[in-house]
């Protein structure tokens, strides 16, 4: 599948400079082009429109500030009041994730999300940081996670493996279903546009109705995977905080 | 599958940290403090306003209430301004009426006085006048020439009849 139009070319890395690093190779890519296209929309967005810090907010700062209010409102629904100090990692993993979602939504866009390194990478983050967020809150308690009470005593020897193992495979589920959700818009996108072009006369207009449509699921599913990514987070936050 | 290919996987995962880290560090330094100021600061010019309409709000009240106690006091006021006048009317009527029923009794014992003034000289008059008429016709009958004395002393024993 390696062929010229093939569905799956859009996600092929073109390095735009070559760059080396120890050994490594760290080129900047347009991969990497979209990262920085997400981070400075992110970044001024929220300093510009919020520029005037009107009391009576403009519209474009009325935005900002839904967002803010949003996440806002997601941590101390599901952690409380511990959840105001991750409020800024999980407002930018938020932003990141919906802003990069929305950039390869643009026509010849590259969408990072769609790798599964780059959503590996930030679920392991999440992981490992909720992991150590546990062992501070609880110490050697926290292996009482996996131990579910009030369930009769033999069933502990089946349990306590699958507690460990959903554990364990949390931060697979959650960067699989990132990376999954944008491949599989994004090559059903690519290839009804293929039909656009190969189908005979005017019969292109149905697929080409079809992708309109499902860009506008698309734009859904980019919204709907940033919130997902984020209310994971913060439930397992919350996790972290109340074992059970 | 390109995302399968290692090939790039550094490059992807050092940038990723890069412009991670750097979103991170500025949503946290600088966006959310200022929207978090603003939020703040709108919240505050709420309760602000809201505590200065309740503050208000007693104040009408104290206010309603003066306007109020001064109508009652005003009314009271002029209640008894009424009943004075009303008293000073009356006393006012009563003492010219008793002036005036003095003024008529002062008239009618006057006239009273007069009256019998006029009377006694209607009487004297009469007497003057039954000594002349006595005069000429006892003269005129018998030729006695009678002073006014003895006619006098005459009429005078004999006004009982008169009167």
């Amino acid at each position: 599948m390696a062929a010229k139009d093939s569905p799956l070319k859009q996600f092929e890395i073109d390095p735009i400079s070559n760059i080396e690093l120890g050994g490594y190779n760290i080129s900047f890519t347009n991969s990497s082009l979209a990262m920085l296209t997400t981070v400075l929309v992110i970044t001024l967005f929220l300093t510009l429109t919020v520029n005037t810090r009107s009391i009576i907010p403009s519209r474009m700062q009325l935005i900002s500030e839904l967002m803010y209010n949003f996440i806002a409102q997601l941590l101390s629904d599901t952690v409380g009041d511990n959840g105001k100090r991750y409020f800024p990692f999980v407002f930018s993993l938020f932003m990141f994730v919906l802003i990069g979602n929305m950039v390869g939504m643009v026509p010849y866009q590259f969408t990072f999300t769609s790798h599964i390194i780059v959503t590996f990478a930030l679920a392991a983050v999440v992981f490992i940081g909720v992991t150590i967020l546990g062992f501070i809150n609880h110490g050697i308690k926290f292996f009482a996670f996996f131990y579910i009470p009030g369930v009769p005593f033999y069933m502990h020897p089946l349990l306590i493996p699958i507690e460990v193992i959903s554990y364990l495979s949390r931060p697979i589920s959650l960067s699989v279903r990132l990376f999954a959700n944008m491949l599989a818009g994004h090559t059903l996108l690519k290839v009804f546009a293929g039909f656009v072009v190969s189908m005979p006369f005017f019969t292109g207009v149905f697929p080409l109705a079809f992708i309109v449509a499902l860009t506008g699921l698309e734009i859904l599913i980019a919204f709907l995977q940033a919130y997902v990514f984020a209310i994971l987070t913060c439930l397992y936050i919350n996790d972290a905080y109340h074992l059970h | 599958m390109p995302q399968l290919n290692p090939e790039f996987f550094v490059s992807q995962l050092f940038w990723l940290a890069v412009f991670f880290t750097f979103l991170f560090v500025f949503l946290w330094r600088v966006s959310l403090p200022r929207i978090a100021t603003v939020l703040e600061k709108r919240q505050n010019k709420i309760d602000e306003n809201l505590s200065s309409a309740k503050e208000l709000q007693e104040q009408s009240m104290v206010i309603e209430k003066k306007i109020n106690d001064q109508i009652n006091k005003a009314k009271l006021e002029t209640d008894k301004k009424i009943k004075e006048t009303i008293n000073a009317l009356q006393e006012d009527v009563s003492s010219q009426l008793s002036s005036l029923d003095k003024d008529l009794e002062k008239k009618v014992s006057d006239a009273e006085k007069e009256i019998l003034k006029s009377k006694d000289d209607q009487m004297k008059n009469i007497n003057d006048e039954i000594v002349n008429i006595t005069k000429l016709t006892v003269g005129k009958i018998t030729d006695i020439e009678l002073s006014d004395n003895e006619l006098n002393k005459v009429i005078e024993t004999h006004k009982g009849i008169f009167n």
